[in-house]
C-alpha cells in the first residue's frame, strides 16, 4: 500500500518536472507555458518527489528507504518518458 | 592520425566497448534479474513440494522426528526451514552441505520424491560465473562489469543534452527512437546501473584484489576472516573435546526459535550438534536480509539442553560492514517482496538499456554498413546475428530451461545437467537460426517463440501434479510474454506500413 503511495507520488513528481520543461508541455497542450506555470510545475514536482522520499523512509527506514526511493523515481521517470508521447496523440 | 576531440574518442570507446561487452552484459543482467526470484523459480521447478502454512517450529519438530528415526547416531543434524519465500523443508545429517539434503513433507515428516533439477540457482550461478569454471567466470564477469562502468561514464560524457533530453522519447522514428530509448533507460535508471555494477565488483573484492591478503596473511583466507571479525578464534563447536556426555532430552525448539527470531529476524536453518546428548548445541542462522548488510555466515548458538544463549550473533566492524552493506545492496535480500520487485523491474530496465544499445549499433549501420570499411561491414553482419542470438535467443533459452524442467522425464539420470544442456543447446540453435534467416525474420521468430513459451508457461502446471502455489510466478511469466509479443507484433507490421514511406524521402529502414 505504502509502496503504491510512494510510487504514485514519484510519478506525480516526475510528471511535474517533465511538464515543467517547455518541450514536453507543448507536446500535451500545444502551447508554451508561462514562466510562472513552468516554475510552479517544477516546484510541485520537487515537492512530490520529496513527499515520495518521506513515505519511502517512513516505510523502509533510513537505511533502505533511500535505496527504494531511487528505484521508485527511476521507474516513475521511465514510465513518464515512455507514456508521454502516446498520451500526446 | 587525425586529432580527435574528447567527445569523439569517448564515443568511439562507448560504441566498441559497449558492443563487445554489451552481449556479455546482457546475459549477465538478464540472468541476474531472474535470480532476484531464484527461490521462487526454484520452488516452481520442484512442483512435488506442497504449499504449507505450517509454523517453523512445527516444521522443525517434524524434521527432528525424521532425523531421530533415520539418523540417531549422527554427530550433527541440519534442518533447512521453510520461510516466506520457500515451502521447502530439508534435512541432512553430518557435515552441512550447501543445498543438499532430503526434502520432507512438513505435514507428515515423510521424505518427498522431488525431481532432480538444476533449480533456480542456475540463473544465480550463471549470473556471476557464466557457467564457466568458477574463478575464470568471476574474472570474466568482473571484466565485463569494469567495461560497464567505462560505458556508463563515457555514455554520460557523450550524451549531448543530459537534462534537456531527460524525458525525451520519440517513438516510430527509426534510429532516433532507438537512441531515445537507450538514453532514457540509461539516464533515468542511472542510479541503479551504477549501484548494481559497482557493488557487483565489491562482492568479490578478495578475488579481484588479492594483493593485500597475500602480503599480510600469506593468502590465508581464514586468518583474514578472523582478523576482519576482530575476534579471537571462535571456539569451534565441532572441534570440542568429546567430553563425557550422557543422554539428555533436547530443549523445546519453539522458544528457542522465537528467541533467535527476536535477535536476528526470521530463521532459515538450524544445526544441531551432538543431538540427544548433554553437550548438545543448537546453531540458528537467519535468512539473508533483515537489514541491508549481507548477513551470510552469521549465526547464534544455544545450549541444546537448557536452551540458553551461548553466543550472540557477531556485529561487523565498520570496514567489514561497509563491504557487507555493498554486497547486500547487490543481493537485494532486504526489504521483502516490494524491494525484490523494485530490483526486478530496475533489472529489466537495465536489460532494455543494454538491448537497445547493441541494437542501436546495427540500426545505425543497416543502411550503409560499409561506411567503416570492409572490417566494419563484416562486423555489422556479425553484430546483427549476435544481437538476435544474445537478446532474443537467450530469452528463448531461459524459458526453454524452465520448460525442460517439466518436460524431461522425471527418471532421467543427471536430470539437472540435462536441463542446463537444454539451455545451451537452445541458445546454440538460436545462433544457427539467426545465421540462416534474414535479420527481420530471425528477430520476429525468436521473439515470437520466447513470447509464446512465456505466455503458455502456466499450462505446464497441468502436466502431472504440482502442489505448490505459483500464481505470481505464472502471472509474471505471462506479463513478460506479452511484453515480448509487442516488439514481435511490431516487426510483423513494420514492412507493410513502411512501404509507401520508403517511396518518399525517408529511406531509413525502421524497426521497432
Amino acid at each position: 500500500m505504502a509502496l503504491i503511495a510512494a510510487l504514485l507520488l514519484a510519478c506525480g513528481g516526475m510528471l511535474g518536472l517533465c511538464l515543467g520543461l517547455e518541450r514536453h508541455y507543448k507536446q500535451l497542450w500545444h502551447r508554451l507555458p508561462s514562466p510562472m506555470l513552468r516554475r510552479g510545475l517544477r516546484g510541485m514536482g520537487w515537492v512530490l518527489l520529496a513527499a515520495s522520499f518521506a513515505v519511502s523512509v517512513h516505510v523502509w527506514g533510513w537505511a533502505m528507504g533511500p535505496v527504494a526511493w531511487f528505484g521508485l523515481i527511476s521507474l516513475a521517470g521511465l514510465s513518464v518518458a515512455f507514456l508521454l508521447p502516446y498520451s500526446a496523440r | 592520425m587525425k586529432h580527435k576531440t574528447l567527445t569523439q574518442s569517448m564515443a568511439w570507446l562507448h560504441t566498441w566497448s559497449g558492443l563487445i561487452f554489451g552481449w556479455l552484459l546482457f546475459a549477465i543482467f538478464l540472468t541476474g534479474t531472474l535470480a532476484v526470484f531464484d527461490k521462487e523459480i526454484d520452488g516452481w521447478m520442484r512442483p512435488e513440494i506442497p504449499a504449507t502454512s505450517l509454523s517453523q517450529s512445527a516444521a522443525a519438530q517434524q524434521a527432528l522426528g525424521y532425523l531421530a528415526r533415520q539418523h540417531p547416531q549422527a554427530k550433527t543434524w541440519n534442518i533447512g526451514l521453510p520461510g516466506e519465500r520457500s515451502d521447502t523443508l530439508t534435512v541432512s545429517a553430518g557435515e552441512q552441505r550447501r543445498g543438499g539434503g532430503t526434502a520432507l513433507d512438513p505435514r507428515t515428516g515423510e521424505p518427498l520424491a522431488v525431481r532432480e533439477t538444476a533449480g533456480g540457482g542456475f540463473f544465480f550461478r550463471f549470473h556471476f560465473t557464466l557457467n564457466l569454471p568458477r574463478d575464470l567466470g568471476i574474472w570474466t564477469v568482473g571484466l565485463a562489469a569494469m567495461a560497464m562502468l567505462v560505458a556508463l561514464i563515457s555514455g554520460i560524457v557523450i550524451h549531448k543534452k543530459f537534462f534537456k533530453d531527460f524525458f525525451t522519447f520519440r517513438p516510430a522514428k527509426g534510429q532516433r527512437s532507438w537512441l531515445d530509448a537507450h538514453n532514457a533507460t540509461a539516464v533515468l535508471v542511472l542510479p541503479f546501473h551504477l549501484m548494481i555494477t559497482y557493488t557487483g565488483l565489491v562482492i568479490f573484492y578478495l578475488i579481484y584484489m588479492p594483493a593485500a591478503v597475500d602480503a599480510l596473511f600469506d593468502g590465508d583466507r581464514d586468518n583474514l576472516g578472523r582478523a576482519l571479525r576482530g575476534a579471537p578464534a571462535e571456539q569451534q563447536v565441532r572441534g570440542e573435546r568429546p567430553t563425557r556426555s550422557e543422554a539428555a532430552e533436547l530443549t523445546a525448539l519453539e522458544p528457542l526459535l522465537a528467541e533467535a527470531e527476536r535477535a536476528m529476524g526470521p530463521v532459515s536453518s538450524l544445526s544441531i550438534h551432538n543431538p540427544g546428548r548433554s553437550n548438545a548445541r543448537i546453531e540458528a542462522r537467519p535468512v539473508l536480509g533483515n537489514r541491508i548488510e549481507l548477513t551470510k555466515g552469521q549465526s547464534m548458538l544455544f545450549d541444546g539442553v537448557s536452551g540458553e544463549v551461548l553466543r550472540q550473533p557477531a556485529v561487523s566492524r565498520p570496514s567489514l560492514l561497509t563491504q557487507k552493506v555493498m554486497a547486500g545492496l547487490h543481493f537485494a535480500q532486504f526489504g521483502g517482496y516490494s524491494m525484490r520487485w523494485l530490483y526486478f523491474v530496475c533489472g529489466l530496465a537495465s536489460c532494455a538499456m543494454l538491448a537497445t544499445g547493441v541494437v542501436l549499433f546495427t540500426v545505425k549501420r543497416r543502411r550503409r554498413h560499409d561506411g567503416e570499411g570492409a572490417v566494419g561491414a563484416l562486423l555489422y553482419h556479425i553484430a546483427e546475428r549476435l544481437n538476435v542470438t544474445v537478446v532474443a535467443g537467450l530469452m528463448v533459452a531461459c524459458v526453454a530451461f524452465l520448460w525442460a524442467n517439466r518436460l524431461l522425464p522425471v527418471e532421467l539420470a543427471q536430470r539437472g545437467g540435462w536441463e542446463v544442456r537444454v539451455f545451451f543447446l537452445v541458445w546454440l540453435l538460436s545462433l544457427g537460426h539467426a545465421i540462416i534467416r534474414p535479420w527481420r525474420s530471425a528477430w520476429r521468430e525468436q521473439l515470437g517463440l520466447a513470447a509464446a513459451l512465456c505466455i503458455s508457461l502456466p499450462a505446464l502446471s497441468l502436466l502431472g501434479e504440482s502442489l505448490g502455489d505459483y500464481l505470481y510466478l505464472e502471472l509474471t511469466s505471462v506479463a513478460l510474454g506479452l511484453l515480448l509479443a509487442w516488439p514481435c507484433w511490431k516487426l510483423y507490421q513494420a514492412p507493410k506500413e513502411r512501404a509507401p514511406r520508403r517511396v518518399g524521402k525517408q529511406p531509413v529502414a525502421q524497426v521497432n
